[in-house]
């Protein structure tokens, strides 16, 4: 068995036990043998993480959508193991901190690629590349206005200060987007838009896991 | 190194041998109460604070090897734990009563730490300050300001409103706010990067060669004030902003040659200052970018 080989068997059947094969190539190739131990250490830490509080449902679906538009991954009904990978993925990642950035990272990941895309051929790939972004941003704040209904907890100077700069945030967004309609090849100002819809998801967050922890 | 050591090494280890120590508590009523604790160290310690509540933290450095955590609580519905782990120091508050007002919920550090200290600090409002200490820091706040003076290592400071003023630092900072203003006064700084959104940047010193300094505001100013003798490259671009060049005759066209394509979209000045030993690159959305030589 190649290193190749190991690395597929891995990807497919995670931490399952190995076959003979694959734990003879480990016997033999330290570079294998200390990736999995390193893989086993982080997964065995992950699962001592705090997993009270779960993210929303449309998080996950969100970040499916958005690997699938980017072809990262292909539609999960295509096959059975690739479902299975994602639910592995999302038990181990059931933390809302870890959430936070994963949908960050996704963010960079689609502002990135949006960066390095050809100007003329971005409209004909997608006619609104931030409408994902868009709708589960839109939710998770759907989610903190209901927190903050359900909160008793008298407002600090704290929590105002939060709400006003998100309102700067989302003003900001707003003109940003009138200007990225005007001139969609603009693509100082897509950077622009793609770092402050970072910021309101990592602002949102913020505010939720104040809500939740003084409440 | 690998994972499962650094895992073993770091983060199991200090564990081990851990004090934990709690406050003394009085009545809630009660007026503002005073703690204080003395910590010996052998090395570079670390002193990480996680403050909830509200409140200042002060930080300043002596020659002892000893961390001294001073401070003040509003009530008893904020707690305040130390911990000492070898050279690691933690200082935590937490609410203790879910209808605790902010006002109660205020507890106010002063620090007294080795010249050479790593430092963690995160608060919701009121200032942070720290003065001569030398060591990689991390700084977070809502919306108190960050005010750093003779500070040098790896600096990262992060806000939502909270502005920085960073006077005299020196190494590699870091700044990320929404809406906060930075003030970078008389640096010795070889590596800037500052983001804000809605916030104002200034840069007022001088470039070390070799050095790279970004600065970006959405809806800010961004001002740069150099010195004759620097050496520096600059990119400038703003979308929809203004460029205010006000060192025309000290900015020359690139002498390295290199292409700068402008953007049919933004507005765009490059340069060369010097030789352009230091890259220097500035950028807004719509505010301005205003570069200036001091007198």
């Amino acid at each position: 068995m190649q290193c190749s080989e190991l690395e597929l068997v891995f990807e497919q059947e995670g931490l399952a036990p190995l076959s003979a094969e694959a734990r003879q190539h480990l016997s033999q190739c330290s570079a294998c043998k200390h990736f999995v131990e390193d893989v086993t250490t982080i997964v065995a830490l992950a699962h001592e993480l705090p997993a009270d509080v779960e993210p929303p449902e449309h998080v996950w679906v969100s970040i499916r959508e958005q690997l699938v538009l980017e072809g990262t991954v292909r539609e999960f009904s295509e096959g059975k193991e690739a479902a299975s990978w994602w639910q592995s993925f999302a038990e181990l990642f059931r933390n809302r901190a870890l959430a936070t950035a994963t949908l960050a990272a996704v963010l960079g990941v689609a502002g990135l690629s949006l960066y390095r895309t050809p100007p003329e051929t971005t409209s004909e790939i997608q006619n609104d590349p931030y409408s994902s972004t868009v709708s589960m941003l839109s939710a998770q704040e759907h989610d903190l206005t209901n927190m903050q209904l359900a909160s008793t907890a008298s407002t600090s100077a704290v929590d105002a200060s939060l709400r006003e700069n998100l309102q700067q945030v989302d003003d900001f967004i707003a003109d940003c987007e009138r200007h990225v309609k005007e001139e969609p090849s603009d693509e100082l100002t897509r950077e622009y838009l793609t770092n402050a819809y970072q910021q309101k998801a990592a602002l949102l967050s913020a505010m939720m896991d104040r809500g939740g922890s003084l409440n | 190194m690998k994972l499962s050591t650094v895992v073993t090494g770091k983060i199991i280890l200090p564990v081990i041998g851990a004090s934990f120590l709690l406050f003394p508590s009085v009545p809630a009523e009660a007026a503002a109460q005073r703690l204080e604790k003395h910590f010996s160290v052998k090395g570079r310690p670390v002193v990480v604070i996680h403050n909830i509540g509200n409140g200042r933290i002060e930080v300043k450095s002596w020659k002892n090897a000893e961390v001294v955590v001073a401070g003040t609580k509003a009530s008893d519905k904020i707690a305040v734990d130390t911990e000492q782990a070898g050279d690691r120091i933690d200082v935590t508050s937490s609410v203790v009563d879910g209808t605790a007002k902010p006002s109660e919920m205020e507890a106010n550090f002063q620090l007294t730490v080795p010249e050479e200290t790593e430092l963690q600090l995160t608060t919701q409002t009121g200032l942070i300050y720290v003065e001569q200490v030398t060591g990689d820091m991390t700084l977070e706040s809502v919306a108190g300001d960050v005010h750093l003076k003779e500070v040098s290592g790896y600096i990262i400071v992060s806000t939502t409103g909270g502005s920085l003023v960073c006077t005299q630092c020196a190494g590699k900072l870091e700044f990320n706010s929404i809406s906060g203003n930075a003030q970078v006064l008389q640096p010795a700084l070889d590596n800037v990067k500052l983001r804000t959104m809605t916030g104002n940047i200034l840069f007022d010193g001088d470039f070390v060669h070799t050095g790279l300094y970004s600065m970006r505001s959405g809806k800010g100013l961004v001002e740069v004030r150099f010195s004759g003798n620097d050496s520096f490259d600059l990119n400038a671009q703003t979308a929809t902003g203004t460029v205010d060049n006000e060192a025309s005759e000290y900015l020359k066209p690139d002498s390295h040659g290199m292409k700068h394509m402008a953007s049919k979209f933004s507005k765009s000045l490059f340069g060369t200052v010097g030789t352009g030993f230091a890259k220097v690159e500035l950028s807004t959305y719509s505010g301005t970018i205003r570069i200036l030589k001091r007198d």
